[in-house]
């Protein structure tokens, strides 16, 4: 058990101080920050690389003519989005409504929605 | 989860909030034992309970941001905002102290004999030890700008190096000012000069103990290769919460060692 341990220790010394001499040797760098990151940040950095500046649809839309014939088109992944429709110029409130996917929607104020498939990034 | 197309982060279940909320009742339950019958059993058993479950917690989130990329611009943001605010609040707590010293100095009760210092009361000579500390806090906040510098340039080697000397001043820091409670000439008890000296310097000592864990958390981050030129926000939490630690002391020293002498 002793020479167990002993021999656990002194291989993780030797390959700590082995490592860390060979970081401090060279120009180390922590690598590339988009090969760095994973998941959906990883996404997103990609996304922004190739340009897209908007991976998730979040900026304002500005409306369309807006009819029954030529709705608004509102991205989305999912099945339904929450749109706030700024009715008129200087409106001080915004109109807040589910839109779900198949279903073009009417605002109040008479402009009409549709929720269109957009791929994830 | 390859479905999900919004940048927010939405946590999943964890026991960490139950149960720190519990030690949290333990600890304070304990410390109000020790005050009350001078023993500190449950209050070890509540401080050790909460440093578990802060290093679990703490565990789980860097795990969320380096293994699992949950941590996109967005959410970095929200981390951002949330560490200005909690840093705003620790600057008013502070103000509260630097409040009552500056309530009783500037106008010396008849009970202090209407002077500041108070008769009787042997302060520190700011030029010694305190003067070496407001040194070492301003050459540590130097070491943590060329670490960040370096991050940014991709720089491992130096970035592990700057880490490396603010950790080591700071824990340079902490011992000087153990040495100076421990050769103080008045206590705690020594009326409002002893009161509102050990409880500003001491929240402040506390505050650079917890600044340098958190910059030697980053430190063996960094080690792992947890950072990135462009994502290192725990490191840069770490170190804003050491500058405002840093500005503290100025203050205190200025208002309290130098001034109040």
């Amino acid at each position: 058990m002793a020479s167990l341990c002993g021999r656990v220790a002194v291989s993780s010394v030797r390959k700590n101080v082995l490592c860390t001499s060979y970081r401090f040797a060279s120009k180390v760098t922590m690598g590339d920050p988009i090969e760095h990151a994973t998941g959906l940040e990883k996404r997103e950095l990609l996304a922004k690389a190739a340009g897209n500046e908007n991976p998730f649809d979040l900026k304002v839309i500005k409306r369309g003519p807006g009819t029954k014939a030529q709705p608004n088109e509102i991205p989305s992944a999912f099945d339904a989005r929450l749109v706030g429709c700024v009715c008129e110029e200087d409106s001080t409130s915004v109109n807040w409504m589910w839109l779900h996917k198949g279903q073009a929607r009417r605002c109040e104020c008479g402009h009409w929605f549709n929720l269109v498939h957009k791929a994830p990034v | 989860m390859s479905n999900k197309n919004h940048p927010y982060h939405l946590v999943d279940a964890s026991p960490w909030p139950i149960l720190a909320s519990l030690s949290a009742l333990i600890l304070m339950s304990g410390i109000i034992k020790w005050f009350h019958f001078y023993n500190h059993s449950l209050l070890m058993i509540g401080f050790t309970s909460m440093l578990l479950i802060m290093f679990q917690w703490w565990r789980d989130i860097s795990r969320e941001a380096t293994l699992q990329g949950l941590h996109t611009y967005t959410v970095t943001m929200g981390m951002r905002w949330g560490m200005i605010l909690f840093i705003t609040s620790e600057v008013f707590f502070f103000i509260s102290f630097f409040w009552s010293f500056f309530h009783n100095s500037l106008a010396p009760a008849i009970e202090l004999g209407m002077n500041w210092p108070p008769k009787g009361i042997m302060t520190f000579n700011p030029i010694q030890i305190p003067l070496l500390n407001t040194l070492i806090l301003l050459t540590s906040g130097i070491t943590v700008t060329w670490a960040h510098h370096s991050l940014m340039e991709n720089n491992y080697k130096q970035s592990t190096q700057g880490l490396m000397m603010t950790v080591i001043l700071g824990l340079y820091f902490s011992l000087l000012q153990g040495y100076e409670y421990f050769e103080s000439s008045f206590s705690i008890s020594d009326a409002a000069y002893g009161s509102s000296f050990f409880v500003a310097t001491g929240f402040h000592g506390i505050h650079v103990i917890i600044g340098t864990t958190f910059l030697a958390v980053c430190m063996a981050r960094h080690m792992k290769n947890h950072f990135s030129q462009i994502h290192h926000f725990g490191f840069e939490a770490a170190a804003w919460y050491w500058h405002f630690v840093d500005v503290v002391w100025l203050f205190l020293y200025i208002s309290i060692y130098w001034w109040g002498s």
